[in-house]
């Protein structure tokens, strides 16, 4: 039976291959990728046993916590954790990762960079898991920090390429903003409550007794301290999964390989914002107890995710690149996960995000198929007719398509859909977010519809899309299997059997009939039926022609379009203020380094280097340099060895008593006062 | 009060364990392995040193916390902890060993490392003035022999004699400065004395006494102004006695001082403040530390040759740990417990690479450590590890040692007291510290290899050391609460 005290080793694995990846010379392309794939399997079954774990108890809060080091007075203690939540995610995340990386062996079968690769995975997948398994944000907060370099590191796998390496830049630093804000957080917290475990006894940040004082502490402006230090995370996580205004990174991201795509900047990492504030949910939900508050930070957090699920939703309509076009979307879908986080239903944005991880990696995976056959073109005007040529990766991108646009009823991408907009129907703040809900479904409909259409149906539109055949099994194989957990994860948590709900609460759930509340699935089911219709309407009844034609609804609002096309002017709006202020504030930093500061410590410099020759010359050329003369004299000529010796010892001995008259003077002098 | 001989005995085990196995050595060497080759003795020797050096250590972690022999030795927490750590440094010495270059008479170097070793052992228990002195002497002697071993080098023979004549001249300071002790306070026994300086207050004689004590404790831990030896000792010496001298020596002479000037002269250490400040050892120490923080430091900018490098380095790390023995007053010796030993982890090591490539070639300048990464990547690993836990880069423990330390000292009388500003020089001193040392590892990581410079093989036992040293290196610097918790 594996216990929260054996965590630690879940994360370990897949760190121990990528030490194995990273020492292995770059021939050892199977030990490489064997031993990442290897780790990724036991990572995976230790993690089923900590979730059967969980099961037994699913209220409990297993956690084992040990001291790091001590400093003074106080202990910086670190700790595991093991709750359902934690253990449905380390299963997901390892389940997905080992098809990925299986996936890889076929995708990334040509680079010379190959062992490389796995090694990077590796390092992400433990870095993912350490977030995971943490009970103490600081631990969290470092592994966190590894993610990111991860991330940069495979985003710019290719950095040959400019725009890959620019892109893997701003992905880090675009992050990075956001981690400033987190590692405010955290400081605040642990002035605040003097820890940063999350459970300890009575003692963590998420129990009851420090909530409950934490809760009672409201700054001058009226601002409760949790709901500034639950901002400050917030914005942490904003910048990991991509929420607005820090969303610009992730459509970027792309540039990485395909499979990078897939796991990190789809199912795994992007969803580490989510998993963050779901895990610290109760200290959000701290300053829920304050009615009269100016500001609730759950609030805040729905406003940020209802924007991004719908600005999201907006742009992807208008891209043209088939991964851009599934990064918008996930950009929109992390905002539904945000929303149903903010208006407290985290249970649901947990769900849609396990349900979006299978769904998302197997659009992706299948994009990366549809790509790696097509000899790495990735406009979708210049592709089609794809289906008759990929079967199976036409099969399974459709029935990742159908659960991301929400059909009904088979396809788990509707239940989890359905729990959100649920919770946010019955949200009391306000009804907006759940309208921006509502028009992000028939969004999301219109543009997967459009996607698949002009990727697989017609006639291929270039010579690469013609040539096009099925990729090997390698990569099929997990696109099956991902396929099987598209359809078959959202019957764990229908409002028929809640099971997925009460495991994760720990407390039952009442079933209800499907057919409660019918009006709000009857509406959406409308609104995905006007979505796929409007798409099919469009895309699928008159397929496109050439690569050139122009698109229909670009050719009925050319500017519109071009505005979305252009993901809404952000990179260029941030461009003309944010990167302009940045250069300006750099290059003032630059000329106070330079001019003021670097004459100052050059001056430092060259004084120590003259005292260090002044004192070199003193030991060697006045003590040793005349010992060592004498002693070349004596060598040569055998003759009056000891009366040099003798006479430099005793400058020594001579150096020694003054120093102890000296020391003696220092010591009775300060009596004397 | 009848002498409890039983219990002598029975405390002294880990020293007559040293005792019998560097007689082992000497007699099988003489008789049985009389025709082997030097390999070959040397092996044996190593073998039975080590052997003795772990029945030792068992012992020390069997031994009974107390007093022993009406207070001549006394077994407590700092007693064992720094006797294994004199014994594992030892140990690992005994691994460069294997590496260094061949010398003749190999058993008799590894007899004279037992005894040294076993005067160690001594120093770190003694509680009274007599036992002290005769161990710091069993201590030094085997030490001058040790530097002067290398009989075919003339800079041995120098570094011997050098360390002799200056060491000599120390044991007679700290001879003079006892009696002076012993003749205000009318007793050899630690806590008797402190008894006595508690009631009677400070005197001129004492603060005289002190001084002395003072000389001979900064001769053993090359503090500056006493320093003059080092360079000199560390660059004619053989590595592993160098490293023994770096190390070993070092751990159980702060561990001596500290119980000579805390628990004894602890009453006499005069106030922490600037003004005020009564006569005492405390002001005396400061000046040291400073100065040797400064020369240390300053000096070691200006070096070519490494084993230099490491002997100004060396001193400047004294500076650190005598910030370190000033903050035990209100700290408790933990931390510099930790400092000691990590820092002779890492200067074993060191002085361990030196050997290796010494034994392959030459390892005169800094400049002959180029292309190290490529010639041994295992030596160019473990020299990054030493030297950048030696600068002071987290997580090593080098770090640790400097925080905590640092910490302590800031912590014992505030920023604006003498320990503090000493602290915050010693910081910015830090900074000049990586300097040099990064140069080190510029040549070993970054330059490239010398036209025809062969490959390195490196010898077992010293791949073991080395990677053990390292090991725990980055072991304690990740998990300093397993040396810290000791305390």
């Amino acid at each position: 039976m594996i216990d929260a005290a054996h965590l630690w080793l879940i994360p370990a694995l897949p760190l121990l291959a990528a030490g194995i990846g990273a020492l292995t010379p770059r021939s050892g392309r199977r030990l490489a990728s064997g031993a990442a794939i290897a780790a990724m399997a036991g990572a995976f079954l230790l993690s089923c046993l900590a979730l059967q774990r969980a099961l037994a108890d699913p209220a409990a809060h297993l956690y084992a916590n040990f001291t790091w080091f001590e400093l003074g007075d106080g202990a910086v203690r670190l700790g595991w954790l093991l709750d359902p939540l934690n253990a449905f995610m380390c299963v997901m995340v390892t389940f997905v990762s080992l098809l990925i990386f299986i996936f890889s062996l076929g995708y990334m079968k040509e680079d010379a960079n190959f062992k490389q690769f796995f090694c990077f995975l590796s390092l992400f997948a433990a870095a993912m898991l350490g977030v995971i398994v943490a009970n103490s944000l600081l631990l969290l907060f470092i592994s966190w920090e590894l993610v990111g370099v991860a991330s940069y590191l495979l985003i710019g796998f290719w950095f040959h390429k400019p725009a890959a390496a620019a892109a893997a830049k701003k992905a880090f630093l675009t992050t990075r903003i956001g981690d400033l804000g987190f590692l405010l957080g955290l400081v605040w917290l642990y002035d605040a409550t003097g820890s940063l475990l999350l459970f300890d006894g009575g003692h963590g940040v998420l129990e009851s007794g420090v909530l409950g004082d934490l809760a009672t502490q409201v700054l001058a402006s009226g601002l409760a301290v949790p709901t500034a230090i639950s901002l400050l995370i917030f914005c942490g996580a904003a910048g990991k999964s991509g929420q607005f205004p820090l969303h610009v990174w992730l459509p970027d991201a792309m540039e990485g390989p395909t499979p990078v795509s897939a796991l990190i900047h789809a199912a795994t990492m992007v969803a580490a914002g989510v998993f963050l504030v779901a895990r610290v949910f109760p200290l959000f939900a701290a300053d829920q107890v304050l009615a009269a508050g100016p500001l609730h930070a759950l609030t805040v957090v729905a406003a940020i995710g209802a924007i991004t699920a719908l600005l999201g939703a907006v742009i992807a309509v208008a891209q043209d690149d088939l991964k851009r076009v599934l990064a918008f979307s996930t950009v929109s879908q992390l905002g539904y996960m945000m929303l149903a986080l903010g208006v407290g239903s985290w249970v649901g944005a947990i769900f849609h995000l396990l349900t979006h991880a299978f769904f998302k990696a197997l659009l992706f995976l299948g994009a990366g198929s549809v790509i790696h056959a097509a000899h790495h073109e990735q406009d979708i005007r210049r592709l089609g007719g794809l289906s008759r040529s990929m079967r199976t990766t036409f099969v399974t991108f459709a029935v990742g398509m159908m659960a991301l646009a929400g059909v009904p009823f088979v396809f788990s991408g509707f239940w989890s859909k359905e729990a959100i907009l649920h919770a946010a129907s019955e949200w009391d703040v306000s009804h907006l977010p759940f309208y921006a809900t509502l028009i992000g479904v028939v969004l999301t409909a219109f543009y997967m519809t459009r996607l698949l259409c002009e990727v697989f149906r017609g006639a291929p539109r270039s010579p690469a899309a013609a040539h096009a055949h099925e990729s090997p099994r390698v990569m099929t194989i997990p696109l099956a299997v991902l396929a099987i957990g598209a359809v078959a994860l959202g019957f764990l948590g229908t409002p028929v059997w809640p099971w997925l709900q009460s495991r994760l609460t720990g407390t039952p759930i009442p079933a209800r009939p499907l057919l409660e509340g019918g009006g709000l699935m009857g509406l959406s089911i409308v609104l995905v039926a006007l979505g796929l219709g409007a798409g099919w309407a469009l895309y699928g009844r008159r397929v496109r022609l050439t690569a050139t034609a122009p698109d229909p609804l670009a050719a009925a609002a050319p500017r519109t379009w071009a505005f979305l096309g252009d993901r809404m002017k952000f990179d260029s709006l941030y461009a003309a203020t944010l990167v302009r202020l940045n250069a300006f504030v750099a290059a003032l930093a630059d000329f106070l380094d330079r001019r003021v500061w670097g004459s100052a410590v050059g001056f430092l410099a060259r004084f120590a280097e003259f005292t260090g020759v002044v004192n070199s010359e003193f030991d060697d050329g006045a003590l040793n340099g005349g010992f060592n003369a004498a002693s070349e004299d004596i060598r040569r000529t055998g003759r009056a060895y000891s009366r040099a010796q003798t006479g430099e010892t005793h400058g020594y001995l001579r150096t020694l008593a003054i120093a102890f008259v000296a020391l003696a003077l220092l010591v009775l002098l300060g009596g004397v006062r | 009060m009848t002498p409890d001989y039983a219990g002598l005995f029975s405390a002294l085990r880990p020293e007559i364990s040293l005792v019998l196995g560097a007689l082992l050595v000497l007699g099988l060497d003489l008789t049985l392995y009389r025709r082997h080759s030097p390999g070959g003795r040397l092996q044996l020797a190593l073998w039975v040193g080590s052997l003795a050096l772990l029945t030792a250590g068992f012992q020390v972690w069997r031994a009974e916390p107390g007093t022993v022999f009406g207070g001549v030795l006394i077994i407590d927490q700092l007693a064992m902890a720094s006797r294994l750590g004199v014994l594992g440094l030892t140990l690992l010495t005994f691994g460069i060993t294997q590496g260094s270059p061949a010398r003749r008479q190999p058993a008799e170097y590894v007899a004279i490392m037992l005894l040294a070793a076993s005067g160690l052992l001594l120093m770190a228990a003694a509680q009274q003035l007599l036992l002290a002195f005769l161990a710091l002497e069993l201590a030094s002697l085997s030490l001058y022999v040790l530097a002067g071993f290398d009989r075919t080098r003339p800079e041995s023979a120098e570094a011997g004699l050098k360390y002799f004549l200056f060491g000599g001249m120390a044991a007679a300071f700290l001879l003079f400065g006892f009696s002076l002790v012993y003749g205000a306070t009318g007793s050899v026994e630690l806590t008797e004395i402190a008894r006595q300086i508690a009631a009677q207050g400070s005197n001129p004689l004492l603060v005289v006494g002190l001084v002395m004590v003072l000389v001979a404790f900064g001769f053993k831990v090359a503090a500056a102004p006493f320093h003059l030896w080092a360079p000199d000792v560390y660059q004619g010496a053989p590595a592993p006695s160098a490293a023994l001298i770096a190390s070993a020596s070092k751990l159980a002479g702060f561990t001596l001082f500290t119980r000579l000037l805390w628990p004894a002269f602890g009453a006499a250490a005069g106030s922490a403040t600037w003004l005020n400040s009564g006569a005492g050892w405390f002001r005396a120490v400061a000046a040291l530390a400073a100065v040797s923080l400064v020369l240390g430091n300053v000096a070691a900018l200006a070096q070519t040759s490494l084993r230099r490098l490491l002997a100004y380095s060396a001193i400047a790390h004294a500076g650190a740990l005598l910030l370190g023995v000033l903050a035990v007053g209100s700290a408790g010796p933990g931390p510099l417990f930790y400092y000691a030993l990590t820092y002779g982890l890492a200067t074993v090591g060191a002085f361990g690479v030196i050997a290796v490539m010494e034994t392959a070639g030459r390892c005169e300048r800094i400049t002959d450590l180029a292309g190290l990464h490529r010639r041994s990547p295992l030596l160019a690993g473990c020299l990054a590890i030493f030297i950048l836990s030696l600068a002071g880069i987290p997580p090593l423990a080098g770090f640790f040692g400097k925080l905590t330390v640092f910490s302590a000292a800031l912590h014992a009388g505030g920023i604006r007291s003498p320990a503090g500003g000493l602290a915050v020089l010693a910081i910015a001193l830090s900074a000049v510290a990586l300097y040099y040392y990064l140069m080190v590892l510029k040549q070993a990581l970054v330059a490239g290899p010398a036209d025809g410079a062969p490959p390195i093989k490196v010898p077992r036992a010293a791949t073991l050391a080395l990677v053990t040293a390292a090991a725990l290196i980055v072991w304690f610097g990740m998990n300093p609460s397993a040396l810290l918790g000791l305390f």
